[in-house]
């Protein structure tokens, strides 16, 4: 073998086995199974980041579905937990509307709204607006079209007004 | 092609030509020698750059691996700012005592990737002595301060001390062996056993629990001490190995 390989191999050896320590530290998996796990988990988000970097992300489909079905069903964790499964890297605006729409939804109350959850639908719906400022939704189902429109209702659920006093907000319905 | 050769061995030569004497040498020796130092020098190349970063990132990564005292999982114990400190310092010392030579290792004449590999050799080697520190040197609380103080008095002292490379190579092996006793066998031992309720631990070994708690000790299992004997062995095998020079003409 010329020295030149050796060299090479070196140079692949150190990187490789390097790369290899950093990540178990980083990952601190407490047992082989564990390892195995991340291991997998950091392989396919690197994946991902690759798509993104080359520009063939999109989103999985089969996962938005179920995602969109579990939210008509009102089923909003499995929902949202499909959909972040579908838009890993949160760059997809119509993905993210629905997150922040099924926040929304979860979070409504006839009485008191959920603050925390409208918190959170806040910021997805100003990730859609940093995604797409112009982003409208198709779907007849749902009665807030814009991320600006979900953001105004959050916002007004958030904030304590004379009008939360309001007896007959109880018949008030959800959007 | 028999015909063929045979008619020109039949053919006489003509006392017009010229005949060409070549000597005749015996070349087996030399051809024998200079397949040897091929052979050498491959097998340096190999130990260089091949066996020495093996060696160190496995120091590199048994350094910083501890098992959990009450279910034996794995822990990776990233090093101490300090640890990185005391690395660079015992570079710094090897380079020092001409244990390693700058010359030797980065010259114009090599070519980049040998540059390069040089390069990553000496990073793995600065890993190994992070990870080694932080292997030696108790994980926290008030022994954590001291054998580091004892580490930085050493260090210090060599910094300006005249050295070779086999005083050095025996000085620290003694520093490492002492670290190593004082952690894996004197302050192990002081240690209680983890997987055990508080009073159960207080009846049974009320010494152990109080030492564990005054001096903070943290729980591993015995294997710990057992890994990290192999990492310091190791790396001072690695150390060992460790050519001061890449180019050997030099």
């Amino acid at each position: 073998m010329k020295e030149k390989y050796i060299h090479i191999l070196c140079i692949v050896l150190t990187l490789g086995y390097g790369g290899l320590v950093a990540f178990l530290y980083a990952a601190e998996p407490r047992s082989l199974e564990e390892f195995t796990t991340k291991a997998r988990s950091a392989v396919e988000n690197i994946a991902t980041k690759g798509t993104v970097v080359i520009g063939t992300y999109e989103v999985d489909a089969a996962k938005f579905n179920e995602g969109l079905a579990a939210f008509r069903e009102d089923r909003f964790p499995a929902a949202r937990d499909m959909f972040e499964r579908a838009d890993p890297e949160k760059r997809d605006a119509r993905t993210q509307f629905y997150i922040a729409y099924s926040y929304y939804r979860q979070g409504w109350g006839r009485v008191s709204n959920d603050d925390t959850l409208f918190q959170l639908g806040l910021e997805a719906a100003e990730r859609v607006r940093m995604l797409d400022p112009d982003f409208r939704s198709d779907d007849p189902d749902l009665q807030m079209k814009t991320p600006v429109e979900i953001r105004t209702e959050l916002e007004e659920g958030l904030t304590v007004t004379a009008d939360d006093f309001n007896p007959l907000r109880i018949f008030r319905e959800r959007k | 092609m028999a015909k063929l050769k045979q008619r020109e061995l039949d053919t006489p030569v003509s006392p017009d030509e010229v005949t060409v004497e070549v000597p005749v040498v015996n070349d087996l020796p030399a051809i024998r020698e200079n397949t040897a130092a091929q052979q050498i020098a491959r097998g340096r190349a190999l130990r260089n750059y091949v066996y020495l970063p093996l060696i160190f990132l496995t120091v590199a990564l048994l350094g910083g691996l501890r098992l959990s005292g009450n279910d034996g999982s794995f822990i990776f114990v990233r090093p101490a700012l300090i640890c990185l400190i005391f690395a660079a310092i015992l570079l710094l010392l090897f380079f020092r005592a001409g244990m390693l030579r700058v010359d030797g290792w980065f010259t114009e004449e090599m070519t980049g990737t040998q540059t390069a590999a040089n390069g990553l050799v000496l990073v793995s080697l600065f890993a190994a002595a992070t990870q080694i520190f932080n292997s030696l040197i108790p994980e926290q609380g008030l022994p954590f301060w001291i054998v580091s103080f004892c580490f930085l008095w050493v260090l210090w002292n060599n910094l300006f001390a005249e050295f070779d490379p086999k005083r050095l190579l025996k000085s620290l092996g003694a520093m490492f062996g002492l670290a190593f006793v004082t952690k894996y066998m004197v302050l192990a031992n002081l240690t209680a056993p983890g997987g055990r309720s508080w009073l159960r631990s207080l009846i049974e070994n009320p010494a152990q629990e109080a030492a564990t708690w005054l001096l903070d000790l943290p729980r591993f299992s015995a294997g710990t001490g057992y890994i990290q004997f192999f990492a310091v062995i190791i790396f001072l095998l690695g150390l060992f190995l460790t050519p001061s020079a890449t180019n050997r003409d030099r």
